[in-house]
């Protein structure tokens, strides 16, 4: 049999899964992963909008006197200087200054103000402005390191792992457990030909469903933001940064594709894989160097335009991720991970080739 | 060319600490090959061993020359009926087989033609374009049928192919086996139906409890089983005398009068020693219209080599 | 012989209760479900969290062992609202793992072989097994969760005296609610992921990720729209949040307790749909 003829049954098997991996009704739930930030970026399109609205209906003053609030100032001399605020909101909580002590009642006051561009946000306690939060409501700046947070965050270490875990799991486990395998086994094609095959179409799958969902919401995150800013940032870095939050969303599928098809193979549960991977990504960052290298996070932050940010204060659940890894080369990444990957392709074709069909297991 | 047999040599398969098949050694040649045998005998395992879906723990297998080790190869030449449903979901019986013909390599449009004759040779075409999950339990056995016959294998294997079907399709299903078996091709079909292997096979493997306790063609097992006492319909005038003459031979234990008094059932222990008494009898006078052996089937087989083992 | 000649007769003697008639279920899965070697390892690493705590409980109430410290060591070893936040913390992570591991085996199994109409032709009805499914795995989470606690207060309640129980009482009746909330919501998940995808292997994974990505998919809310509603969508925050105000301990910014638990509710009756809507006695061809 000549490579041709393999290189056809690899493409054959692809494109027979392909069509189950992006029509079934299974699938349709890694689309919901993918679009979802989407979704979240057109309610802040939307959100901003709104905001811009019933801030300006109220008041709109003027950059120089919102820069001249200062810290300390009572909230009477603050209305008085800068009018009527956007939005006041009054609130008291409780709280016990030491342990041991007795509750005391604190009471607060936040004073909203518009200038066209910014919104400030002034926190009063008993009446005297503690805390100054002046922002603009929307700019390029403050989208592209919102888009970076969740990049990092939801797609390559929730989206994109467990939207691979699901397709490329389902590729050899799935069809065990729906006890179709053996119609893939029965084929006069070589045992690796077929996990090329499979892999194939779970990577171009996942890359095209990731790959556009990134894509997307970059897109969408730019909507909220002044036309003319957004012609500038075109002009400058933005095609570049969007290729390489696409090219990180590939390699990502690429090599987490490779570590949950080959965890199909050796073992019956998927969680247990996924778990340690997740745990093994996370806790990556405090490793030796050495040990770094054997993640796929790791290359794969190492493709994107910005470091994965680090915030304070993070819930439990989602502080465990929170490890990020010193950057790569992109070359040097870009080999690293297809190393990684060939290496862990390499032991799902020894496993392929010793699979058995023993569907009473499962 | 390739050696036209399939031969297991001593192989054993162990499913953890449970027994799969313990020493098997066979040489199957082409024609109609039934594997035989209770539920959990083992039959399913050795097809499954021969077509690579499962390895053996010792011993190997060829077929026609080939391992199962080179699906490559082998599925090139090998057809198998499961009793899995391997149709993906929401297929529908066409793109089931189509499907399969597009992995054997065939051009789409290629495999477009036989998928459609394979299924017009089950009697599928109408339900061809209607999903497979919609299908009886008979339609799924020859949609199963369809895609293992689509690509004109050289060996058949069929898990339990007869089940489910009606009587019109069976016997077409049959005269399909015969058809393949006539052209000197492998047919090994698993049944624990044994009248409808009896009549179709020309060959059957028995097995029980993972280990082959008899092969070869009937007629042959059974003269291999020499102790095992065999039993004969005597078409006869005066039946009651002749019972009288065979009881006073040792090797007749147990005579039986038919209903119409014109015929004995006899059981004996030595078919030449049957045969000599039974020319003694003709000869003293008395008429003997026929003998035929009356359980040479595999169930009286099957009775008596597998029934105290189930 | 046919059947009627054997002269079978229908069983007269007495039946068990109805709700005892139940246990039928989880005394039949529970042997099963220790016998499994992954749930038997999460089973003991449970038990390493509640070990050091009580080590932490031991030496916090034998000032002796560390008065020569010197230090601000008294205040941090305090047995407060805020060392058992963190002992539930723990435990919590573990009662998700559990519930991945032991719940996606209770139903997906029926479901995948057409085990329900068998189920159902007993004198069993849909809530019934649903009852009974739920009350195999709270019982299977409370062994990491509400046991631990209550040997802690045990442990507390006997080294400090009763005068510290009196005082702290919201304590265990911050931790039980909170846990009992907790690992009735696990069980939830557990069951309707089992009961949604039918495979226990995939499940599994469901369970995992239904947490890992709602904390996700909240934070991201949180940040793009500028909000703390999000928490709301995330159940390990808003138990959290619910918890910490059952402590009495700050649970940072965002939605308060009870519109936290309304949340729960909202999340619960959802599950409870999902259960709902997929354990039918039907036998499904496919």
């Amino acid at each position: 049999m000549t490579l041709n003829f393999r290189s056809r049954q690899i493409w054959t098997i692809a494109r027979l899964e392909l069509r189950r991996v992006f029509f079934s009704r299974r699938s349709f739930w890694v689309y919901g992963l993918a679009l979802f930030p989407l979704l979240i970026f057109v309610m802040q399109t939307i959100a901003v909008e709104y905001q811009k609205r019933t801030l300006s209906a109220v008041n709109t003053i003027s950059p120089a006197l919102m820069d001249s609030v200062r810290e300390g100032e009572r909230v009477e001399a603050v209305l008085e200087r800068l009018g009527k605020p956007s939005r006041d909101r009054e609130y008291s909580f409780r709280r016990r200054e030491r342990d041991g002590e007795e509750e005391v009642r604190i009471h607060n006051r936040q004073l909203h103000y518009w200038d066209g561009q910014r919104r400030a946000n002034l926190i009063f306690q008993e009446g005297v402005l503690q805390n100054i939060h002046i922002r603009q409501l929307v700019s390029i700046d403050l989208q592209r390191l919102m888009y970076n947070g969740v990049f990092h965050y939801y797609y390559l270490k929730l989206a994109i792992f467990f939207g691979c875990l699901g397709i490329f799991m389902n590729l050899f486990r799935g069809e065990m457990l729906d006890k179709t395998l053996h119609f893939w086994l029965l084929a006069p094609a070589r045992r690796d030909v077929l996990l090329a095959g499979k892999y194939l179409a779970g990577l171009l799958a996942a890359s095209v469903i990731f790959g556009t969902g990134a894509a997307l919401t970059y897109g969408a995150m730019l909507w909220p933001v002044e036309s003319a800013e957004v012609r500038t940032f075109f002009a400058g870095p933005a095609l570049e940064q969007m290729l390489r939050y696409s090219a990180a969303a590939l390699l990502a599928c690429l090599g987490y594709g490779s570590v949950f098809l080959a965890a199909g193979l050796l073992v019956r549960n998927p969680i247990i894989p996924a778990v340690v991977l997740l745990m093994w990504e996370s806790a990556n960052g405090f490793l030796p160097a050495v040990l770094q290298k054997l993640s796929v996070l790791h290359y794969v932050q190492s493709l994107c335009p910005m470091p994965a940010p680090v915030e304070e204060g993070t819930p439990a659940l989602v502080r465990m991720f929170l490890a990020p890894a010193p950057a790569t080369s992109w070359p040097l990444a870009v080999l690293g991970l297809c190393s990684l990957t060939a290496a862990i392709l390499y032991l799902a074709a020894q496993a392929v080739k010793r699979l058995e069909i023993n569907y009473g297991g499962d | 060319m390739s050696a036209p047999e399939i031969v297991f040599d001593e192989v054993s398969k162990f499913y953890g600490e449970v027994l799969g098949v313990n020493r098997v050694s066979l040489r199957i040649p082409p024609g109609i090959t039934s594997l035989v045998g209770p539920n959990g005998s083992g039959k399913t395992t050795l097809m499954n061993l021969m077509t690579g879906l499962v390895h053996p723990d010792r011993g190997s297998i060829t077929v026609r020359g080939l391992s199962p080790r080179d699906p490559e190869r082998l599925m090139r030449l090998t057809g198998y009926a499961t009793q899995y449903d391997a149709a993906p979901r929401g297929a529908t019986g066409f793109d089931f087989v189509a499907t399969s013909l597009l992995l054997w390599g065939y051009e789409p449009r290629e495999a477009r033609q036989r998928a459609a004759e394979a299924l017009e040779r089950v009697g599928l075409t109408e339900a061809g374009h209607r999903k497979v999950a919609a299908y009886s339990k008979g339609m799924r056995q020859r949609v199963r049928l369809a895609q293992a016959v689509a690509h004109d294998p050289e060996v058949l294997v069929l898990d339990e192919p007869l089940n489910g079907l009606d009587p019109v399709v069976r016997a077409e299903t049959i005269a399909l086996f015969r058809d393949f078996a006539a052209r000197g091709r492998h047919v090994l079909l698993s049944s624990h139906v044994l009248q409808e292997v009896d009549v179709i096979s020309d060959q059957v493997v028995l097995i029980a409890n993972g280990m082959v306790v008899a092969e070869g063609r009937i007629r042959n097992v059974r003269d291999e089983i020499e102790e095992h006492p065999s039993q004969f319909l005597i078409r006869c005038s005066g039946a009651s005398r002749v019972a009288s003459l065979l009881f006073e031979r040792d090797h007749v234990s147990e005579i039986k009068v038919v209903d119409d008094r014109q015929g004995l059932l006899v059981m004996t222990r030595d078919r030449n020693e049957f045969a000599a008494a039974l020319n003694a009898i003709a000869l003293a006078g008395h008429t003997i219209e026929s003998v035929l052996p009356a359980d040479e089937n595999v169930d009286a087989l099957y009775e008596y080599l597998i029934g105290a083992q189930r | 012989m046919a059947v009627y000649k054997r002269g079978y007769q229908r069983y007269r003697g007495e039946l068990t209760g109805r709700y005892t008639r139940l246990l039928a279920l989880p005394r039949f899965v529970w042997p099963r479900l220790i016998e499994q070697r992954m749930i038997l390892i999460v089973l003991i690493v449970s038990l390493f969290w509640p070990l050091a705590c009580i080590g932490f409980i031991y030496v916090s109430n034998h000032s002796e062992l560390w008065s020569g410290l010197g230090g601000d060591l008294g205040k941090f070893l305090q047995i407060d609202g805020k060392f058992f936040r963190y002992f539930m913390d723990t435990q919590a992570v573990m009662a998700v793992i559990l519930a991945a591991l032991a719940g996606p085996g209770l139903i997906a199994p029926d479901l995948a072989h057409n085990g329900l109409p068998l189920y159902f032709s007993r004198p069993l009805s849909r809530l019934d097994y649903v009852l009974a499914r739920l009350f195999t795995l709270v019982a299977l989470l409370a062994m990491v969760t509400l046991f631990p606690a209550f040997l802690l207060f045990a442990m507390q309640g006997g080294l400090a005296g009763m005068g510290w129980l009196t005082q702290n009482w919201r304590l265990p009746f911050g931790v039980f609610t909170g846990f009992t909330l907790h690992i009735l919501l696990v069980s939830l998940v557990a069951l309707a992921c089992s009961a949604w995808v039918k495979w226990r292997t995939i499940a599994g994974a469901l369970v995992v990720g239904f947490f890992f990505i709602l904390a996700g998919v909240a934070e991201m809310l949180n940040n793009v729209l500028e909000v703390t509603w999000g928490i709301l969508l995330n159940p390990a925050q808003s138990l959290y949040t619910v918890w910490s105000a059952m402590l009495g301990v700050d649970a940072g910014e965002g939605p308060g307790a009870w519109a936290c638990v309304a949340g729960l509710a909202v999340l619960s009756a959802l599950l409870g749909v999902v259960l709902e809507k997929k354990l039918r006695p039907v036998e499904v061809i496919s």
